[in-house]
């Protein structure tokens, strides 16, 4: 299905001809070239600034470097990058996996048990609050130095969002189409996945959408503790060893990879949730 | 009176809808709130009733009593000579809702077939959706999406849904109160039509006064705390009735005798 055009200006004028034309609230309309063209030249004027104060203060390349020593490492260190990359791009993707269908799992369990929900929820909310760099080292020792923990992290920080957001998409559902399958007889079932899951699914994919670009930084965080390969390792090894150039170009492949993430999941979110949604998630 | 009602013939002599002495009980955080106390009311089948009180006098909660999904406390009510609940999984009954209770992600034509896919009775007798959309005025509009269409348009749509299990009791609480009053006129119009040309039984709830009388055969009154009966009225104007209809002086002396009725609820 197509979306819909956004709905044309009901209000009438009449131009200096006599002619009736719509009016436009004073939103004039920015032409979507020159949209794109400005923002491109906000963020290339930004690196062409970067570049011209390290080369004017002569600041070293280990304190800050400058754009074009990035290029040279992004270009240099590509494999050692690439190599590192793999291990967080599995790290965090089989977190988010794990971390957000436990998430709806739970919530599933919730909207059917409220003294559950009731329970469990509070003591969610409050595990939520304990920061996720103060987790990451009692997870590496219960879990050791390899992938586990790693996963166990990004699981963890995908975890919370979902949770909070499936249980009120859940409750989001029209409760006259809920009443509309009771007079129907439809069982619990099927006011579950015909009503409910429909209605959850615009705040499914808005915490996706968080948890894609944060299971990246659980993964990198817990590399941090402690790793042998991952770019949280890179970063860490990099920073040590005064590589400041690796480290900015880790930076830039950190944010690739959660920005493709993100991207993915906002393409499946176009393809799925077709229909218009009125209550913001 | 246990076996389902699809092995038997339409007996005319039950009527549709018979209430003795029912009583309705809320529990709330500050107790507990009677919503309706010893309504009496029978309501033969295929006639045209309106429920016409005040807010908060249990005109929504009546309706939900027979549609089996508010409890009696007390008292006895029997829905084609059966439980409210044995006739709402004989699929007997249809519902309108005030706000259309559509589903954003089915079109108009699913969102009329979603009582005959759900529930494990299949209904006795189901309409074809394509046609109810064109009874209702939306030939063409089939796959079109509720966010697509005007509120009018949606309510035609949740009437059309109502009207697909060929429901013998139509449960109507309050369809067109959020709506416009033209669009409001138009439907008016268009349920008395759909009503004649399928001769259900009609429950309509509703806080206008002339639309009470315009529409109904008779005007069921209540008034608040406790929600009681006030009046029944029956309403001695021909069908079909037309719009003129509203400026004659039987007309006014009709909804002049509601607004009189109501003012002492």
């Amino acid at each position: 299905m197509s979306t819909p055009a956004p709905p044309a200006s009901k209000l009438r004028g009449i131009d200096k001809d006599g002619r009736e034309v719509p009016l436009s609230l004073g939103v004039r309309r920015v032409n979507p070239v020159v949209a794109a063209l400005t923002s491109v030249a906000g963020a290339v004027g930004l690196v062409l600034v970067w570049q011209l104060v390290v080369t004017a203060l002569s600041v070293p390349t280990y304190i800050v470097p400058a754009p074009t020593d990035v290029v040279t490492s992004l270009v240099d260190d590509f494999d050692l990058l690439v190599s590192n990359l793999w291990p967080t791009a599995l790290e965090s993707v089989s977190g988010f996996v794990i971390g957000n269908v436990v998430a709806i799992v739970l919530a599933v369990v919730f909207v059917h048990n409220a003294s559950l929900e009731r329970s469990l929820f509070p003591v969610a909310i409050v595990i939520r609050t304990v920061p996720i760099v103060a987790i990451a080292p009692v997870l590496v020792l219960m879990l050791g130095n390899g992938y586990a923990p790693k996963i166990a992290i990004a699981a963890l920080i995908s975890f919370f969002p979902t949770l909070v957001n499936m249980v009120r998409g859940f409750h989001s559902a029209d409760a006259q189409a809920i009443e509309l399958f009771r007079v129907l007889s439809a069982s619990k079932w099927e006011i579950f996945w015909k009503v409910r899951a429909y209605s959850s699914l615009p705040f499914l994919f808005s915490s996706l959408k968080i948890a894609a670009t944060s299971s990246v930084i659980g993964a990198i965080v817990a590399e941090w503790i402690g790793a042998n390969a991952g770019l949280g390792a890179l970063i860490i090894d990099a920073t040590f060893n005064f590589r400041t150039p690796l480290l900015y170009s880790t930076m830039v492949f950190a944010s690739v990879l959660a920005l493709a993430f993100f991207l993915l999941i906002t393409l499946v979110e176009r393809w799925v949730v077709t229909w218009e949604v009125e209550v913001a998630p | 009176m246990t076996a389902p009602a699809t092995d038997q013939p339409v007996d005319l002599t039950v009527p549709a809808v018979a209430v003795e002495d029912l009583a309705v009980r809320f529990g709330t955080e500050s107790g507990v709130v009677t919503a309706l106390e010893g309504v009496d009311l029978t309501i033969e089948e295929g006639s045209f009733l309106s429920i016409l009180g005040p807010s908060g006098c249990g005109k929504s909660t009546l309706l939900r009593v027979v549609a089996d999904l508010v409890p009696p406390a007390e008292g006895r009510m029997e829905v084609l000579g059966q439980t409210p609940t044995r006739s709402r999984k004989d699929r007997a009954l249809g519902f309108v809702f005030q706000d259309a209770g559509l589903l954003a992600w089915r079109t108009a034509l699913e969102n009329v077939e979603i009582p005959l896919k759900v529930g494990k009775v299949e209904p006795r007798e189901a309409r074809d959706p394509r046609e109810l959309l064109a009874l209702v005025g939306l030939a063409g509009r089939e796959d079109a999406y509720p966010h697509e269409l005007s509120g009018g348009m949606r309510q035609r749509v949740s009437i059309a849904r109502a009207l697909v299990t060929q429901p013998r009791v139509l449960l109507m609480d309050e369809p067109f109160g959020a709506l416009d009053e033209i669009t409001r006129d138009a439907l008016n119009d268009e349920l008395l039509r759909i009503w004649q040309a399928t001769g259900t039984t009609v429950l309509f709830v509703t806080h206008s006064i002339p639309e009470s009388v315009y529409l109904a055969q008779r005007v069921l009154v209540l008034r608040a705390n406790p929600g009681r009966v006030a009046e029944v009225v029956d309403i001695d104007l021909p069908y079909p009735r037309e719009l003129t209809l509203r400026e004659t002086p039987e007309f006014m002396s009709y909804t002049a005798r509601m607004r009189q009725i109501l003012e002492t609820c």
